[in-house]
């Protein structure tokens, strides 16, 4: 027992933190501040993507046959925890979720395509599983392929449909028997090019990011678009599911946030005197906050050791993301508190602290409750996966 | 970065559950309850006849060395089975204390005894308002041949079966750590209920003699012992929480599967599996916060915040 990275994972940590500040030029954190690309897709972006696809830094994790260099679970997160606290838009539900996948099923037209273009930071991705009557039941979608000789004919609708304003592709699960007795039989994966004809998008603006709802009507999709076989499409989506939660919860984000609020706190006079830092409340506060992040971290580093080490437990997977979506929520609510009316200031505004960084992760931090598996089913599956009691109906 | 647990410490880990699991089914501790200490000198020979009481004594003294981790993961068990006995006193703030600061002879007189479970030697951390055993209001007074301690611990364990208790004083050449016998001159103990369950004692001494072959460390070496002792002793309880935790979320989980209410087990109402999911993600921060601080601390490493961690969850 040894919990501490090694000098070879310190010293990938310091490389890639280097490296992503070179990614963070002044154009890119100019043009984040509109909104429209606070989540990636600009200009500048799409260049610093490409950059580092040609840089060699996409797709690590992949085989050495798809040009990836094999990483370890844990050497993978410590790139991922980099990258996300530098701030960096990286598409990880592209490379690391659905690339994969991708790479598996897909012919080889489409795999020279897309896998091809998404190693040179040229592809993006969005994930088209949700619809306005199908979410945490996800196999109750109706969005339909049908097969027209060597095509398919498109027709639905998906919701939270995110950064498909950008992407190239949407990853799109679509029933193709409509038995409905065949509930997660029925369902076959493609991917949709977003400039094809028939394909149509609105905004969707939530309480922090944009996001989508993303029109399918008579689409013509050749059908090598389609990956796997037909009516074969849950067992991708559900193998992706557990990848994807490992982009989502890293330590090095949340632990940025705190670091930059101690340091606010040590600086900033309090109102009657002396600094904030020095009031026992905020004290207590921040302490509260240092003891959960210690977890994240620990639990982010299990969950990649056991990987490592071979498949990770159903229980052990669902801990670690209700734990960190919610810890993450209380960590945005008390370092805010700490900070006072000040810290509701946005980030455009004269006057916000921290450039209004944790005002706006408090908008968005609620998303993750529900976003990657709602944290209700999360629990019901540690009930039973981790305690054996009996499902609950 | 490695989570592995040894072979050895798994074989630690099975053996300690054989041997307390066999003494704690509930009419056997029915009747230590009913007893006026809360020990079981039975089991306490069987930990002692199967090596577990010298996890962190050296060979040489009696022990097996596996180390301070090992002996967190005999305190989890114990937890796991609210079993009757003073492993966290004896074993971490005294033995593993005395291990890392006391002098040759102190070790040669004192861990083998305590490895065979003939000896017990107990560790008084705790004052009344003062849970810091580095800025102890015990005072200690130099005299010829050792020193006299004056002063009040709190809560202390096995008080009157121990051979010695571990302490801190304060002199006017600074701190001081000695081993106190309980059976000395001025010292009065008087029993104190605790939530736990058990008896323990608080301490008065009145000008207590301790030889200097009792005086354990002085001055910042003195500081140290003490740091060390409390870090240690509050990363065992912590792991002493995760073993109890963990089987009261186990027991309530197969209860609950069991019990019906409605026609149907009380597990499958949300109300209720959701409150044990609650249960079972706690214990694995408070395991994960645990270990690190155990692992730091076998490493002889610095873990101060890590071990305050635990100690919060």
């Amino acid at each position: 027992m040894n919990i501490e990275l090694t000098p070879v994972q310190k010293a990938l940590q310091q490389e890639v933190r280097e490296y992503m500040k070179t990614v963070m030029t002044p154009e890119l954190l100019e043009e984040t501040k509109n909104p429209e690309y606070k989540e990636g897709g600009g200009p500048e972006f799409r260049k610093q993507y490409a950059r580092m696809g040609a840089d060699g830094w996409i797709g690590l994790s992949w085989s050495k046959e798809l040009g990836g260099k094999e990483l370890s679970h844990i050497e993978q997160y410590i790139f991922t925890d980099e990258v996300v606290r530098s701030g960096f838009a990286y598409p990880f539900l592209t490379t690391e979720a659905v690339t994969p996948v991708i790479a598996a099923n897909a012919n080889d037209e489409v795999r020279d395509e897309v896998v091809g273009g998404v190693k040179q930071g040229k592809v993006t991705i969005a994930i088209g599983y949700s619809e306005p009557n199908a979410g945490t039941d996800l196999a109750s979608l109706t969005t339909k392929a049908e097969r027209d000789g060597d095509h398919w004919i498109i027709n639905g609708q998906k919701m939270w449909t995110s950064l498909a304003n950008y992407a190239d592709y949407v990853w799109l699960a679509a029933r193709t028997d409509p038995d409905a007795s065949k509930k997660h039989k029925g369902l076959t994966m493609f991917l949709v090019p977003t400039n094809i004809e028939g394909f149509s998008l609105t905004p969707v603006h939530t309480l922090g990011v944009r996001t989508n709802a993303t029109y399918y009507s008579d689409i013509r999709l050749p059908d090598k678009y389609r990956v796997g076989e037909v009516n074969a499409g849950w067992k991708l989506i559900t193998g992706q599911l557990n990848i994807e939660r490992l982009s989502l919860f890293t330590h090095g984000q949340v632990d940025s946030l705190y670091q930059d609020v101690c340091q606010w706190a040590a600086e900033t006079p309090a109102p009657g005197g002396g600094k904030v830092i020095e009031q026992p409340w905020v004290q207590h506060n921040l302490a509260k906050i240092k003891s959960g992040l210690e977890v994240v971290k620990l639990i982010c580093w299990k969950q990649v050791w056991t990987m490592d080490q071979g498949p990770l437990n159903m229980a052990d997977a669902s801990v670690a993301k209700v734990y960190s979506s919610e810890f993450f929520v209380e960590l945005y609510r008390t370092l805010l508190e700490v900070m006072g009316q000040a810290g509701t200031i946005a980030t455009h505004s004269p006057g916000a602290v921290l450039k209004g960084r944790i005002e706006f992760r408090w908008r968005v931090g609620a998303v993750l409750t529900f976003g990657g598996g709602t944290n209700e089913v999360q629990r019901d599956i540690i009930a039973m996966a981790g305690l054996w009691m009996p499902r609950t109906r | 970065m490695d989570f592995t647990v040894s072979e050895e410490l798994g074989n630690v880990q099975q053996l300690a559950q054989q041997i307390l699991g066999d003494f704690t089914e509930v009419d056997k501790l029915k009747v230590i309850d009913q007893q006026d200490e809360r020990f079981d000198a039975e089991l306490w020979k069987a930990l002692a006849e199967a090596g577990l009481l010298g996890l962190d004594i050296a060979e040489s003294q009696g022990g097996i060395d596996l180390g301070f981790y090992s002996l967190t993961t005999l305190c989890e068990e114990v937890g796991r089975t609210v079993a009757p006995v003073p492993v966290v006193e004896v074993l971490v703030g005294a033995a593993s204390t005395l291990r890392r600061f006391g002098s040759d002879s102190q070790k040669d007189q004192w861990l083998p005894g305590i490895a065979s479970g003939t000896t017990l030697v107990s560790a008084a951390l705790e004052e009344y308002n003062n849970d810091d055993p580095t800025s102890p209001a015990c005072t200690g007074n130099k005299m010829d041949g050792g020193c006299a301690i004056s002063g009040t611990k709190i809560c202390v364990s096995s008080a009157n079966a121990a051979a010695r208790i571990l302490l801190s004083a304060q002199t006017e050449e600074g701190l001081i750590v000695v081993l106190v016998d309980p059976k000395a001159a001025g010292v009065t103990l008087h029993p104190q209920h605790v939530t736990s369950g058990e008896t323990r004692y608080e301490l008065v001494m009145d000008k207590v003699q301790v030889p200097t072959e009792d005086i354990v460390a002085t001055a910042s070496e003195a500081r140290s012992a003490m740091t060390w002792a409390l870090q240690a002793t509050r990363t065992a309880l912590s792991a002493m929480a995760v073993g109890v935790c963990d089987k009261m979320m186990r027991i309530t989980g197969q209860y609950t599967s069991e019990r019906e209410q409605f026609g149907r087990a009380i597990a499958t109402f949300q109300a209720v599996s959701h409150r044990v999911a609650d249960c079972y993600i706690d214990i694995e921060c408070l395991r994960l916060v645990t270990q690190q601080a155990a692992s730091l601390i076998d490493q002889g490493r610095p873990a101060n915040d890590e071990v305050l961690t635990a100690k919060i969850w």
